[in-house]
C-alpha cells in the first residue's frame, strides 16, 4: 500500500517539487487512503480487495504526480531559480561568516594586543586564557564556514534529490573562495590608530591553494557521493 | 485537477476553474477535510463530476496560498486531520467564479437550444427539397 506513494514521493522530489509541498501531500494522501480503505472494507470488501480498490480511487500516480508537478508554484527554490540557492546564497553566507570572523579577530587585537602590530603573534600561556578563546573562536567560524556552507549545500542537494550540476559548482564556488582567501591585518608603525583587518583574494602560493581547494572540495562534497552512492546501489 | 465526466476525461483547459469553484463553494458553509469534501462533491454532482481522488490536495494547496482557503490541523478519533475554511478572499474568488460559470452555462444552453432549432429548420427545408 505504502510503497507507490513512495514511487510518487521520489518522483515528486526528482521533478523539483519542494520537499515540504511533497511532505504534506503525501500525508493527505495516506489519509486519504486510509478512509478509503475503510470506506471499502465497510461495503464489505477484503482487505486486499479494498487496499487495491483505495489505490485505484485515490488516482493513477501519473494523475497524482502532474497534479503537483503542474504547479510551477510548488517547486522548490532550487528548481526555479537554481542559481539563487546555489549561487548568490552560499556566497552570502561566507561573507556573512567571514565578516563575523573578522570582527572577533578586530574587536579580539584591539581588547587584548592594543600594542601589538598585528594581532596574529604567539600568546604565551593556558590555551584556556580568554584571549585564546575568542581568537580561536573567530578562526573556528573563519575555516569551518566554507565546510558547514558546503554540507549545507550538499544536504540541500539530497534532500531535492538534485542530480544536476549546480550542487557541484556552488560546493567549487565556495571551496575556490576559501583557498584564495587572504586575511591581512596592519597597523601603521608608530601610530596611534586603530589597525585594519582587511580580506582579499589571490593564488599566493599555488600549490597550498590547490591542495586547500581539493580538501575543501572533496571533504564537502564527500557525502553528497556517499548519498548518491546508496541511492544506486540501492535502486539497482 | 483531472476531471472526469459520465466517464469520460474532459477538456482541462474548458474545466479550468471547476474545481476551485466547487471546492470554495463546500467550505464556504462547512470546515472539511480532503476525504470529506471530494465525498461531497461525488454526492452532490451525483457522481456526474468524479476526480481521482487524490488530485483534491494539489488544488486545495494552492487555493491555500493564494489566500482563498485555510487550513488547521485537528486530532479527529486520535488522528491528525488538516481541516480547511474559505476565508473573505475565498468568498469573493467563489462570487466571480460562480458569476462566470453561470454565464458560461447560459450560453452554452442557449447555444444548444439555437442548434437544435437550427437542425429542425434544416430538416424542415430537406424534407421541402425532397
Amino acid at each position: 500500500m505504502v510503497k507507490p506513494l513512495d514511487a510518487l514521493r521520489e518522483r515528486l522530489l526528482e521533478a523539483g517539487v519542494a520537499p515540504r509541498h511533497v511532505r504534506r501531500y503525501m500525508k493527505e494522501l495516506r489519509d486519504h487512503l486510509d478512509d478509503l480503505r475503510a470506506e471499502e472494507e465497510r461495503a464489505g470488501r477484503s482487505r486486499t480487495e479494498a487496499e487495491a480498490a483505495a489505490l485505484s480511487r485515490l488516482g493513477s500516480m501519473d494523475e497524482l504526480a502532474q497534479a503537483m508537478m503542474g504547479k510551477r508554484r510548488f517547486m522548490s527554490l532550487g528548481t526555479r531559480a537554481p542559481w539563487v540557492l546555489f549561487g548568490v546564497a552560499p556566497v552570502m553566507l561566507l561573507a556573512a561568516a567571514w565578516f563575523a570572523a573578522l570582527l572577533i579577530l578586530w574587536t579580539g587585537w584591539q581588547i587584548f594586543l592594543p600594542g601589538a602590530e598585528t594581532p596574529f603573534v604567539e600568546q604565551p600561556g593556558s590555551i584556556f586564557r580568554l584571549e585564546n578563546v575568542v581568537f580561536q573562536f573567530g578562526r573556528m567560524i573563519y575555516f569551518g564556514a566554507p565546510f558547514f556552507i558546503g554540507w549545507g549545500i550538499v544536504w540541500l542537494a539530497a534532500r531535492q534529490r538534485l542530480r544536476n550540476y549546480w550542487p557541484a559548482v556552488s560546493v567549487m564556488l565556495v571551496a575556490g573562495l576559501a583557498a584564495t582567501a587572504q586575511v591581512h591585518a596592519l597597523r601603521p608603525s608608530g601610530a596611534r590608530t586603530t589597525g585594519h583587518v582587511m580580506l582579499g583574494f589571490g593564488i599566493g602560493d599555488g600549490a597550498a591553494t590547490v591542495i586547500h581547494f581539493a580538501v575543501i572540495f572533496t571533504l564537502t562534497l564527500l557525502p553528497y557521493l556517499a548519498w548518491w552512492w546508496s541511492r544506486r546501489s540501492a535502486t539497482v | 485537477m483531472n476531471f472526469v465526466m459520465a466517464g469520460r476525461a474532459s477538456n482541462p483547459d474548458f474545466m479550468n476553474g471547476v474545481p476551485e469553484l466547487l471546492i470554495l463553494r463546500l467550505l464556504r458553509e462547512n470546515e472539511m477535510y480532503g476525504y470529506e469534501i471530494v465525498q461531497a462533491i461525488r454526492s452532490g454532482t451525483d457522481e456526474v463530476v468524479a476526480t481521482g481522488e487524490g488530485v483534491v490536495y494539489p488544488v486545495l494547496h494552492a487555493l491555500e496560498s493564494d489566500g482563498a482557503i485555510r487550513s488547521r490541523r485537528k486530532m479527529v478519533n486520535g488522528r491528525s486531520r488538516i481541516y480547511y475554511t474559505a476565508t473573505r478572499t475565498g468568498e469573493r474568488r467563489l462570487a466571480e467564479l460562480q458569476g462566470k460559470w453561470t454565464e458560461l452555462a447560459g450560453a452554452i444552453q442557449k447555444m444548444l437550444a439555437g442548434a437544435a432549432a437550427v437542425e429542425r429548420m434544416i430538416g424542415g427545408r430537406c424534407g421541402e427539397t425532397a
